[in-house]
């Protein structure tokens, strides 16, 4: 799994490429890598855009993420999901938590 | 644990059915305070995201283990009583805003209306002290305010005929004399209309009695034409003294000569007396002139036309 980050406007814009889940396989290391990645970054757009599959250890990652910038005064935007991911965030009402929009431009924006 | 058909737990066991009870009532304690539920809500989600197998979520598996299945329908439980919460936290805090917002404004209103009621104070006590009549109408034409003076002035500050009198002769932002009948004779008024800034249907009305002003005014102009008048007798009283002069003299000169014609010398009397007449007016008008009074102005003139039909009569 590869992250990389780039600013767009006020939002670190967060992206996975390289591997297409977040399991509980490489769960530990995603999350490390990404809050490491974060820094002090307080508004963030998660880009999921890549990401097919996901499971509980994937969704604790997007929960630390979302949580770290509540902590930092900000907020975690996610954006791209595939259906497989976003039926797995509805399953556990997770959609109703998150705040998700279709595209990171519509992120970045809103 | 119950247990279905299949083997597989229908419910909870009762520790999980404890927990999710501690859970709701302290995420309802916590309700009131959508951040704090937020935290409280993400706190729960990850400890049981933790617990969960990792096929628990997985689609792609055509089956899960029981236990992986129970642990899922625990955390969905949790996650429907969380955002159930979470959308009547939102909906308290925005009402919770609204009525902070009601409030505010609510003080806000109450000082403004402190504020006016401080300033109608100031007003009336500004009125108070005006020795001009001030009067406000509103729009529809009803007088709302009327200070001492004006109520002094006009009657009462509803006074109808001062509202058709003002109707009639006083233009808006204009201003007219009014006579008004009097216990003394009539009396005059000056009414000025002026439209108020805030509030162009209504106006303010100043009402000052110019009675007196007007009849100093007029009684300046009676003194002006008098001076004007004296003045005039003051130089023809001169001009005609010089010519005057030569004339008794001559006159006198004539009677006193040797040799005179007797009807000369007579006539040279009557010359001299007359002119001795016109010196006494002379004199007298001086005299009025000095003392700058109309009444000794009228005096001389009764007199004298006294005097002339007198002498008219005597000639007839």
């Amino acid at each position: 799994m590869k992250l990389s980050v780039n600013q767009d406007g006020r939002f670190l814009r967060l992206v996975f490429s390289g591997c297409d889940a977040i399991d509980h396989v490489n769960a530990a290391a995603v999350k490390a890598e990404a809050l490491s990645l974060l820094g002090e970054a307080s508004d963030v757009a998660v880009d999921l855009s890549e990401i097919e599959f996901i499971d509980s250890a994937g969704i604790g990652v997007l929960v630390a993420l979302f949580k770290n910038a509540r902590l930092r005064g900000g907020r975690a935007r996610f954006c791209g999901l595939r259906p497989g991911v976003r039926s797995v965030l509805e399953i556990i009402r997770l959609d109703q938590i998150f705040e998700i929009y279709d595209d990171v431009q519509a992120a970045v924006r809103a | 644990m119950s247990v279905g058909r299949k083997g597989e737990p229908v419910l909870p066991d009762l520790a999980e059915l404890c927990r999710i009870h501690e859970i709701g009532i302290d995420l309802i304690e916590r309700s009131h305070d959508v951040d704090e539920l937020l935290d409280r809500v993400l706190e729960e989600y990850e400890k049981r995201l933790s617990e969960l197998p990792a096929d628990a979520l997985d689609a792609r598996q055509a089956t899960t283990r029981p236990e992986s299945q129970q642990k899922l329908r625990a955390l969905v439980m949790f996650a429907t009583q969380a955002t159930a919460l979470r959308e009547k936290a939102v909906a308290a805090s925005e009402l919770k805003r609204r009525a902070a917002m009601l409030e505010e404004a609510n003080a806000r209103l109450t000082a403004a209306l402190g504020e006016a009621e401080r300033a109608r104070a100031r007003l009336d006590g500004v009125l108070a002290a005006l020795s001009a009549g001030v009067m406000i109408r509103g729009s529809d034409g009803a007088f709302l305010r009327a200070n001492a003076a004006a109520r002094g002035l006009v009657g009462e500050d509803d006074d109808p005929a001062l509202t058709r009198l003002i109707a009639s002769g006083v233009p808006r932002d204009g201003e007219a004399e009014i006579d008004l009948p009097s216990r003394g004779g009539r009396r005059t008024l000056l009414v000025a209309r002026r439209a108020m800034a805030k509030d162009p249907g209504s106006e303010v009305i100043l009402v000052t009695d110019v009675t007196q002003r007007n009849h100093a005014v007029e009684e300046r102009v009676r003194l002006e034409k008098l001076a004007e008048v004296l003045k005039t007798l003051s130089v023809l009283s001169h001009k005609i003294n010089n010519p005057l002069t030569a004339l008794l003299g001559r006159a006198q000169m004539l009677q006193v000569k040797k040799g005179t014609d007797p009807g000369v010398a007579k006539a040279a009397s009557v010359i001299e007396e007359s002119s001795l007449r016109i010196a006494d007016l002379i004199r007298e008008l001086a005299q009025v002139v000095k003392e700058g009074r109309q009444e000794a102005l009228d005096d001389l003139l009764d007199m004298n036309g006294t005097a002339e039909t007198a002498s008219d009569g005597s000639r007839s």
